[in-house]
């Protein structure tokens, strides 16, 4: 109860850059999820789920690419319907047989998460490859997607 | 995002890439007899820019992701960084024998135990 009583000064300081330490922390979270909402991703924890995604437009091709350490190409299922694409599957994590497990960061989870790309896509000519964790679909625009140069002509 | 509103089309906007961060790669710990085995996510990290560092007992990883982009971002949720996280190794790892592979993303780090730290039975003489 005593202790209550003997905040010096030097205790208000504390308390406060703490508190902008804090805060400061707090705006890097946010804003380290939540740049560039463009499009939405329906997924299963936080604000975007997992696995982050992001989206390119190269001209020619929507090309969506997602952070997957520890999936194959054979772990995750990349369908696609009409202009919405979809990632399924599961990053399932167990400690290995035999050992203890000291502390566990790494999110265990099953995911579906849908994308609405911003123009339609020719389902015949998609592609998708995962290397060193990074899943890239690569999906070419609709031909009348595409963009097109409109010539200027003098009056 | 790229929509028709009658004859106005509004063109997708770059996205401007701002400062690299520094990011804390989410680790798993895990033991056995045997050793400390360390697992991180690292996506998108190759070995050549992966940097393990043992000082004294501060272990420290440190990665530089970079992201293979053409064409204009539409939407990012994650960036090019930098990965960085440090642990203090107990004693009684043999830092001689550390080992550390990348597959997939994703590090496995084993840190093995010096023999005189394993556990052993001590067998009783009737005396």
């Amino acid at each position: 109860m005593w202790s209550r009583w003997n905040l010096g000064w030097s205790d208000f300081d504390d308390m406060f850059s703490t508190m902008s330490q804090l805060r400061t922390y707090m705006d890097r979270v946010f804003d380290d999820t939540s740049a560039g909402r463009a499009w939405e991703g329906r997924g299963l924890s936080g604000l975007g789920g997992w696995p982050r995604a992001n989206l390119t437009d190269t001209g020619s091709h929507i090309s969506v690419t997602a952070e997957v350490p520890g999936l194959s190409e054979k772990d995750i299922k990349v369908s696609l319907n009409q202009d919405v694409l979809t990632l399924s599957g599961q990053r399932p994590i167990e400690a290995p047989k035999g050992y203890s497990t000291h502390r566990q960061e790494r999110p265990s989870v099953e995911f579906s998460r849908s994308f609405s790309l911003p123009c339609r896509v020719n389902p015949e000519h998609a592609a998708a490859a995962v290397k060193n964790g990074i899943l890239t679909v690569t999906l070419e625009k609709a031909a009348d997607a595409m963009p097109r140069q409109i010539s200027v002509k003098a009056a | 995002m790229a929509r028709e509103t009658g004859l106005v089309k509004q063109e997708p906007q770059s996205l401007v890439q701002s400062d690299r961060r520094t990011v804390t790669p989410a680790c798993d710990i895990y033991e056995n007899k045997e050793e400390v085995l360390l697992v991180a996510d690292l996506p998108g990290v190759t070995p050549e820019a992966l940097k393990i560092n043992l000082d004294n007992d501060e272990l420290t990883l440190e990665a530089r992701r970079d992201l293979a982009s053409e064409g204009a971002l539409l939407s990012a949720e994650y960036r090019d960084c930098d990965y960085r996280r440090s642990f203090v190794v107990p004693s009684g790892i043999d830092a001689s024998r550390i080992a550390a592979e990348l597959k997939n993303g994703i590090l496995q780090l084993h840190l093995p135990k010096s023999e005189d730290v394993k556990p052993r039975a001590i067998s009783v003489r009737a005396g």
